[in-house]
Order: C-alpha cells, then sequence, then structure tokens
C-alpha cells in the first residue's frame, strides 16, 4: 500500500506534492485541480492558533500569505485533523531562478512575518527559501503549515536553513560579485556556511553579515556538541526569551535591507540602445506581436530571451500571465525591479538559461520541476533568440525548432539572418563552415516541418524576420 | 517544543544566542560556563572515586 497516500478513502484520484513530504504533520495533495493541505492534531491545534491571530489576518489582507480556507466537509476524512484548500499560485519558481534582488526581498519578507508571529505566541518551524512563491513580482509565503504556536520562546529552529537558502547566496553575490543561482540550483539545500566561509578574506569581514552569520556561526556550530534538544532546552534555561528571537530576527531585516547587488554592466543591459533595430523595425516588430497576442486568449505566456522585458509588457497587456526567462541574472534583475516598482502582478522574470533549463531536481528528480512540468504555454515569444541557440550554444536549427513545437502553443519566432550584423559578431567566433546550414530558405523549410505558418513579415531593415505559427498536429 | 521535522543544527542554536545581540550574547556565555562547570565537576567526581585519571577527553 502507498502509505504517502493523503487520504484513505478518496472518490476522486488524488496526488500527492512531491516536494510536500517532510513535514508528516503537514501535507500538501492535489484533487480535482485543487490545492488541498492536510494537518494532522498537532498542525490544526496550531492553525486554529494562527487564525487567532491578528498579523495573520493582516498578511491575509495584504496578500502576503498565500489564500487559505477551510476545505468543506466533503473532503475532511482520511487521517487528517483538518483540511485547507491554497489558492493556486499561477507559476511555480524556485529559489535557484530568482535574481539577486528577487531572493531578498523573499528574505525580508519570510523575516517580516517570522517578527510578527513571535509577538503573538508563535514562530515558523523552519526557514527554506522555498516557503516563498510569487505572483508576478509580489512575493507570496506559502507555507502555512510551518506556523506553530511558540509559548516557551527558545531559539529559531530555521535560522541554519535560513543562512544557507537565503543569506549565503545573497552573500556570495554581494559580497564576491559572483551570481549565486549555479550553486544553489546545485546544492538545493542551500550553501554551506563551512564551504562559503573558505572564500571570504580578511576584507570580506568588515562587510554586512560576514562576522556575525558566516564566520562566527560557522566557528561555534561546529564546536557544539549534544542533541539540538538539549542544546535548545539548555538555551531556554538560561534565558533565551522570545525577545532575544525577536532582536535576530530584527538584526537579520536590517542586514538583508542593507545587501545590494554588485553594480556592473552586463552583455544586455544596453542591448536596446546598442542593437542595430531601427525604429521602424520596433514598430514592426511590437505590431507583429501585439497581433499574436490578440490572435486567441492567452492564459499563460513564455517570453524566452525578453532581455529588457520590452515585449513581455506588450504581451502582458493581453496574456493572463506571462513568464519571462533570460539568462542574464543582471538583466532579469532589473526587469524584475521596475516590475516590482511598477507593483505588477502579471509578469514572473526568471533566470534561465534556455540551452540548459531548470531540470527536476531533489529526491527522485520530481521534488522541484523541470521547466517543462510546470504548466503548457498557451503561446512562446522566441525573438532573437534562435540565432544565440543554434550558433553561440550550437544546437542544430532543427532541435531548436523540434523543441519549440513540442511546447504545443502558438509561437512567435524572429529569424535573424546570416547577413545581420548580430549573426555576422556570432558567425565571427566560429570556423568558416560551421553553420553553413544558417540560412533563411532552411530555417523556414524546417519551420514548416513542424509548423503551420500562419503570417511572415520581413522586418524593414531587411535582415529580421518574424513568423507566427502553430505547432502541426 | 519539538523541532517538527527539521534538524536545527545544535551549534546553529548556540550561535543564533551569540548573534542575537547582547542579552543573547549573556545566555550563550552563559550555557558555555555551565557546560565547562559541570564538565569539571564531573572530572573531580571521577578523580574523587578514584576511577579515571583527570584529564583531556
Amino acid at each position: 500500500m502507498n502509505d504517502a497516500s493523503p487520504v484513505a478513502a478518496a472518490s476522486e484520484p488524488v496526488e500527492a506534492e512531491p516536494a510536500s513530504f517532510r513535514d508528516a504533520a503537514s501535507r500538501v495533495f492535489y484533487r480535482d485541480g485543487e490545492v488541498l493541505r492536510g494537518l494532522d492534531e498537532r498542525a490544526a491545534a496550531d492553525f486554529e492558533a494562527l487564525t487567532a491571530t491578528s498579523f495573520y489576518r493582516r498578511l491575509v489582507t495584504d496578500r502576503k500569505v498565500v489564500g487559505t480556507e477551510r476545505a468543506g466537509p466533503e473532503t475532511s476524512g482520511g487521517p487528517w485533523k483538518l483540511v485547507l484548500r491554497h489558492e493556486r499560485i499561477p507559476f511555480v519558481s524556485y529559489p535557484y531562478e530568482w535574481p539577486f534582488s528577487m531572493l531578498a526581498d523573499a528574505a525580508e519578507l519570510h523575516l517580516e512575518i517570522l517578527l510578527d508571529a513571535l509577538t503573538e505566541g508563535m514562530t515558523l518551524k523552519d526557514g527554506s527559501a522555498f516557503n516563498v512563491q510569487w505572483r508576478g513580482c509580489r512575493p507570496v509565503f506559502i507555507d502555512v503549515g510551518s506556523f506553530e504556536q511558540n509559548p516557551d520562546g527558545g531559539p529559531w529552529a530555521g535560522y541554519r536553513q535560513f543562512c544557507q537558502t537565503f543569506l549565503y547566496p545573497l552573500f556570495l553575490q554581494a559580497h564576491k560579485g559572483v551570481p549565486f543561482q549555479a550553486w544553489l540550483r546545485g546544492s538545493t539545500e542551500g550553501l554551506p556556511g563551512k564551504h562559503l566561509r573558505l572564500l571570504m578574506t580578511v576584507r570580506d569581514l568588515a562587510r554586512p553579515g560576514v562576522l556575525k552569520h558566516l564566520l562566527l556561526h560557522a566557528a561555534i556550530a561546529s564546536r557544539v556538541p549534544g542533541r539540538a534538544q538539549a542544546v535548545q532546552a539548555e538555551l531556554r534555561n538560561a534565558g533565551f526569551s522570545t525577545e532575544i528571537s525577536q532582536a535576530l530576527v530584527r538584526n537579520l531585516l536590517k542586514l538583508v535591507r542593507r545587501l545590494k547587488h554588485p553594480a556592473g554592466r552586463s552583455l544586455w543591459a544596453d542591448y536596446r540602445r546598442t542593437c542595430t533595430y531601427t525604429d521602424q523595425d520596433r514598430q514592426e516588430k511590437e505590431g507583429f506581436v501585439r497581433q499574436a497576442a490578440t490572435a486567441a486568449p492567452v492564459q499563460l505566456a513564455w517570453d524566452l530571451g525578453c532581455n529588457d522585458g520590452y515585449y513581455t509588457r506588450v504581451v502582458a497587456e493581453h496574456a493572463k500571465y506571462v513568464v519571462a526567462l533570460d539568462s542574464d541574472e543582471a538583466v532579469i534583475d532589473g526587469l524584475y525591479r521596475s516590475l516590482r516598482d511598477e507593483g505588477t502582478a502579471t509578469i514572473l522574470p526568471l533566470v534561465m538559461d534556455l540551452a540548459d533549463p531548470s531540470p527536476g531536481l531533489g529526491w527522485r528528480g520530481t521534488e522541484r520541476r523541470s521547466l517543462g512540468d510546470r504548466g503548457r504555454p498557451g503561446l512562446v515569444l522566441c525573438l532573437a533568440l534562435v540565432h544565440h541557440l543554434a550558433i553561440t550554444a550550437n544546437i542544430p536549427l532543427k532541435a531548436v525548432l523540434d523543441w519549440l513545437s513540442s511546447l504545443d502553443a502558438r509561437v512567435v519566432i524572429e529569424f535573424a539572418t546570416p547577413s545581420d550584423p548580430m549573426v555576422q559578431q556570432l558567425l565571427g567566433n566560429k570556423p568558416p563552415a560551421q553553420h553553413d546550414d544558417y540560412r533563411e530558405d532552411v530555417f523556414e523549410r524546417l519551420v514548416e516541418v513542424s509548423f503551420a505558418i500562419e503570417r511572415r513579415v520581413a522586418l524593414p531593415s531587411g535582415t529580421r524576420i518574424m513568423y507566427q505559427a502553430v505547432p502541426r498536429a | 517544543m519539538t523541532f517538527a521535522y527539521l534538524d536545527p543544527g545544535s551549534g546553529s542554536m548556540m550561535a543564533q544566542a551569540a548573534v542575537a545581540g547582547v542579552a543573547g550574547a549573556a545566555v550563550a556565555v552563559k550555557v558555555g560556563w555551565r557546560r565547562v562547570s559541570s564538565s569539571l565537576r564531573k572530572g573531580k567526581k571521577q578523580l574523587a572515586t578514584g576511577e579515571v585519571q583527570l584529564g583531556e577527553k
């Protein structure tokens, strides 16, 4: 018998959330397209206590915690004392896909919530960056099961996890200039302090948070023998009160607010200013994209290689939700900060190398979903991207188009001809005959194999061709 | 309070006390002192009963 089955007698098929298994007291599962959370006796009591607090009600009104309601009587029963229904997050994303400022803002939300909880006799069981998701550019705390009653005070159990999944990745980038996404993707439990501290120099001692939360933390942590339960009791008996926890959290908040994305120009930050589009090209391209976005109602759109998000915004005027992907972290960080300041809730910018998109990770490779497993888009923009995949990443044109058609969505593809200055530049880095097949006629023939072309427009400058197409059945 | 499912790391909890300001540091010092003095007491007892030499473990 599969004892991970969350409901004893289910009339409709029930599917357990693959990432929700570590906490036996609270498990997420899906039924009938709904997101449900089962709580055992203890967790149900914690939830009742939570709903009685004023901070929780404020979080709900401000939409900083995921929408939650008690599921009706027909969904209770089975092993759970209480079942909750959660609001669906439009598109799941993970901390290793977020640019610096998104991780920092998520950390800030997590700490603010913890601080509020502590003032009303509650706390959070953990401190994981996976507790936060996004609604556009607004962070949302989703792990309602993490709240628990905290009558006796004592140290926060989530501190180490908070350091490893939030603070240390931010340190790596703020203090050493290294974007954290690749390391965090490879190490989803977070960056270990004992490894990160090896990269710190004497100069770094003065940088925010390093001495206390990295070096002192690592030095003490390696020298304390004894079981966690025992140490916690000792600390409590010696006077570790809730006030001290609050002082720690306030200190962490101040720190997170101080951490800054390292300055520096990226290849793409100046792209729109320095690239070779004429104004007429831009106008035609925008009109083409707009027409494609209104051809049919779009629930979810992907903008592959979104750069500064110009065309993402065009699509967002018509689509319900747009996920904007680009491999340049600095550009995505800039895009996020603009969208955040505008209060956008319909565009989610993520750092993603399309030649190596997020795979399935974690236990059995299913805890964290691969990009393709998070919901099918209805429209895909592939503007000025094909030449980068085909030439720089050496992916055959046919393979690129096979992948695009597998997304099962209407596509807008911008093809840059061999005479285009950007293509010339990329080809300049390669031996002469390497990309002989990178030609307009070859490309169009390949498109016709997997797609039915709805529209084809050559931009006025003559080196870019726009295609609107749907995959063949 | 038990720790739900997550191992918080005994060292990380002690470290928290140390970095959580003056009050926290005072708690950390207190715990540290209690541990030192309890192991000294244990050592003395063993010496008195002649069971074992006082020395580094």
